[in-house]
């Protein structure tokens, strides 16, 4: 046992106590940040200052005025601020406070707002008559006009069709609209025409029916309420984007952990036998003995490398005053499963370690491990959306897919009833000794095999006959 | 007290090949034996069956008492033929780990291994990497492993492969030492002329069958040597007087050398007394077979295929080419 300790150790500190370690550890998620800040900075230069004129060929006479109203500065402006106010009011207190207190948030948040959208464009309608040609009046969208002529740039036109506000006789619905737009034109931009043209043609319908706009709007609007979660815990409010994060983040986790250790596992395996020290080695410990020390050696890197993003996670949510969002049990639950996920993903990476001669020959045999380690990952959507749909509890018992499905479903807001957890762990456990049986007589017989690097069908042999 | 090495009808085979077939061999504890024959004749085999990192397909072993070498694992040391290091690891901490494989967690282990470093000349690579040393320095730092744990039973695979003539004389000078501090030690080679050096008991394996298991002495009297070299004190002397000399059976330039060879009956000391009374000699002497010459003689003898030229190139020290590794 002393021995399987120190092989473990030494194969903890060559991986840990690399630069390289270090680096991918501490440094990528650095990396990450720094590239979040640099985009985020980027998203606040905003558009550029936009000016032009929009023109409008109004076929019912009824809408122009409309758009020429939406469209003017002050108004933009006047929506955007209501825009913003209902967003803050949808924010959650938490978040607010995160961005440094409420006063300073308001600020803030209105500021990334206003940069996000650019500032106000300053747009001037041109009706045009409501018979010209549509054609030519499109001319101008193609053209740049030089500076010094003082003459508007041409940005839109709208064509607004006759039948528009009053519906044809006989017919059902309501005729639309055209929006020819200069190319390249800002989606943002795009938008608020379009937005500006609905607006005045609704009113104009309205109008045409007697209606009281006013009374129609309020008739039509029901306030949108966020829902609040009920909980043993209490009553508060559905953090629905974090409910969503938290599976995923606790998924990305397991994976990230699992697939590092495992692919250190492999490459050290590699190293001693393309060293040629595996044979010393031979001569001191038994094969399983070798293998096991150097599995929970890895296993103690992927537990670092867990601790150390489920600290940052930790802190973060912290920070967030959202720590009450992750179930303590769930960290539990992470750990078994990155037991039960690492062994039996580990054991198979040592089996291939043992059984190439250099990492280039691996890569041939890691494929299949690889994808059904990925398969999770493509089944993030569909698991998370509904946990407990068929295709999810089927996958829940089928190892080594289990350990990460389950995660999953935990995580969820509608857990897994306990008899399918239980049996998932069972089914992991039973995975774990499966790929530990295998690996140990491929690990035996491939560590002194050189020569031609065999393939699946070749380890599977050996795993029979070993 | 029991023997450190019984094998009994050993045998292992990879596909159709038979690598090792029916071995018998035991090694009295204490003992210096070599396990000679040409590359590919099955010594790496029957070692690793030895230590137990193969298994025999056949036969049984005991290892220091023990049923298998994995029950003695802590009391061995093995220097393989594939020798490698951790390249990234310092010098000191390789040693240290391989002694606590060896369950060698003995207080003063450091202070041992910064002797053996100073005995070996690497008094300052401790705390170097592995990979800045050079080939024949990682050599001794291997060798190192093997023994710093202090091992009843010393198995060495081709120690010398790859050492210049100044280091195989440190290690063969590490060898006895450890030889007459009371290890067992066992080791192979391809070159005759190091178990020659070496050894006072020779196993000689040919095509995985034992061929020869002896003491060095009883093999020189059993292949008695019937010829004289003789070199003349006037290299311009007249030596047909040598042939006319009772008991000669003929007489054969060897180079600057005469090669005489005596009748089967004739008595050797007075058939030299007369060669140098015949012509003043500079140098008459016996010829003794060499571990080579006895090789080649019962490799010869048990088939007419072989070709004494290239046996003979098959064991000696630059026969040690690239060859295809296998388990």
């Amino acid at each position: 046992m002393k021995k399987i300790l120190h092989i473990a150790e030494r194969e903890f500190l060559a991986t840990a106590g690399t630069k390289a370690f270090i680096f991918a550890v501490l440094v990528t998620p650095v990396v990450v940040g720094v590239l979040i800040l640099i985009m985020s900075r980027m998203w606040r230069e905003g558009p550029p200052r936009v000016e032009g004129e929009v023109a409008i060929v109004d076929q019912t006479g009824q809408v122009a005025a409309g758009v020429q109203a939406f469209l003017k500065p002050d108004r933009i402006a006047e929506r955007r601020q209501k825009a913003y106010r209902r967003m803050q009011e949808a924010m959650p207190p938490a978040l607010r406070a995160a961005a440094g207190g409420e006063d300073r948030s308001k600020k803030g948040i209105e500021r990334a707002f206003e940069s996000a959208l650019g500032e106000v464009p300053q747009l001037s309608v041109l009706a045009l008559d409501s018979g010209s040609d549509v054609e030519a009046a499109k001319g101008p969208l193609r053209a740049t006009p030089a500076k010094e002529s003082g003459a508007p740039e041409r940005l839109a036109l709208i064509v607004v069709h006759a039948d528009a506000v009053e519906r044809k006789p006989g017919a059902d619905r309501f005729g639309s609209y055209e929006l020819f737009v200069r190319s390249k034109l800002d989606v943002r931009l795009t938008d608020e025409i379009g937005d500006g043209i609905r607006d005045a043609i609704v009113g104009a319908r309205i109008r045409r029916s007697g209606l009281d706009r006013r009374e129609v709007e309020a008739l039509t609007n029901v306030d949108r309420v966020p829902s609040r979660t009920v909980s043993t815990a209490g009553e508060g409010r559905t953090n629905e984007l974090l409910n969503q994060l938290i599976p995923a983040a606790l998924l990305g986790l397991l994976l990230v952990s699992v697939l590092m250790s495992g692919q250190y596992l492999l490459t050290t395996t590699v190293e001693e036998k393309s060293n040629r020290v595996v044979e010393v080695l031979l001569s001191a410990v038994s094969p399983m003995e070798l293998m096991v020390g150097k599995i929970l050696g890895q296993f103690a890197v992927g537990l670092l490398v867990l601790a150390l993003y489920l600290g940052l996670g930790v802190i973060a949510l912290l920070s967030f005053a959202s720590l009450g969002l992750l179930d303590p049990t769930l960290i539990v639950f992470l750990l078994l499963f990155y037991l039960l996920a690492y062994l039996s993903v580990g054991a198979f990476m040592a089996a291939i370690g043992s059984a190439v001669n250099e990492m280039r020959e691996a890569q041939g045999l890691m494929t299949p491990v690889m994808m059904v380690i990925m398969i999770p990952w493509f089944l993030w959507m569909p698991i998370s959306r509904d946990p407990n749909s068929v295709l999810a509890t089927v996958l829940s018992f089928v190892p080594p897919l289990s350990n990460f499905v389950i995660m999953l479903r935990l995580a969820s807001s509608t857990p897994p009833p306990i008899w399918q957890t239980l049996l998932a762990i069972v089914a992991g456990a039973a995975g774990v000794y499966a790929s530990l049986w295998f690996a140990a007589r491929v690990f035996r017989i491939g560590l002194l095999m050189y020569g031609k690097p065999p393939n699946l069908a070749t380890l599977i042999r050996w795993a029979r006959t070993g | 007290m029991p023997d450190a090495i019984v094998l009994r009808g050993l045998t292992k085979t990879f596909g159709d090949t038979v690598a090792v077939r029916d071995l018998d061999l035991v090694v009295p504890q204490g003992a210096l034996y070599g396990v000679i024959g040409p590359n590919g004749a099955g010594k790496t085999t029957a070692i690793r069956m030895i230590l137990s990192i193969l298994m025999p397909d056949r036969g049984e072993l005991s290892v220091l008492g023990r049923r298998s070498a994995m029950e003695a694992k802590d009391r061995i040391g093995y220097l393989p033929e594939e020798r490698g290091l951790y390249k990234r690891m310092r010098v000191g901490q390789f040693l240290a780990y391989m002694a606590h494989l060896k369950a060698d967690e003995g207080p003063d282990l450091r202070v041992r291994i910064r002797a053996w470093l100073e005995r070996v000349g690497l008094a300052e690579v401790e705390m170097k990497r592995c990979e800045e040393l050079s080939k024949g320095m990682q050599q001794k730092v291997q060798f190192l492993a093997a023994i710093i744990h202090r091992p009843d039973l010393l198995i060495l695979d081709e120690p010398f492969s790859g050492l210049d003539p100044v280091n195989q004389r440190l290690l063969r000078e590490l060898v006895r030492d450890e030889h007459q501090r009371g290890a067992t030690v066992l080791f192979s080679t391809h070159v005759m002329i190091h178990a020659e050096q070496l050894c006072d008991h020779v196993v000689m394996i040919h095509r995985g069958v034992k061929v020869l298991d002896d003491e060095i002495g009883s093999i020189r009297a059993r292949f008695d040597p019937r010829s004289v070299l003789f070199e003349a004190l006037d290299p311009a002397a007249d030596v047909s007087a040598l042939a006319r000399v009772p008991g000669v059976q003929h007489v054969r330039k060897d180079g600057a050398l005469w090669d005489i060879s005596l009748a089967p009956t004739a008595d050797r000391a007075s058939v030299i007394q007369m060669v140098a009374a015949a012509v003043p000699p500079a140098r008459v002497e016996l010829r003794r077979p060499s571990l080579e010459d006895v090789f080649i003689n019962i490799v010869s003898e048990a088939a007419a295929e072989a070709d004494d030229d290239t046996l003979r190139a098959a064991v000696r020290e630059d026969a040690g080419g690239p060859r295809e590794a296998r388990r």
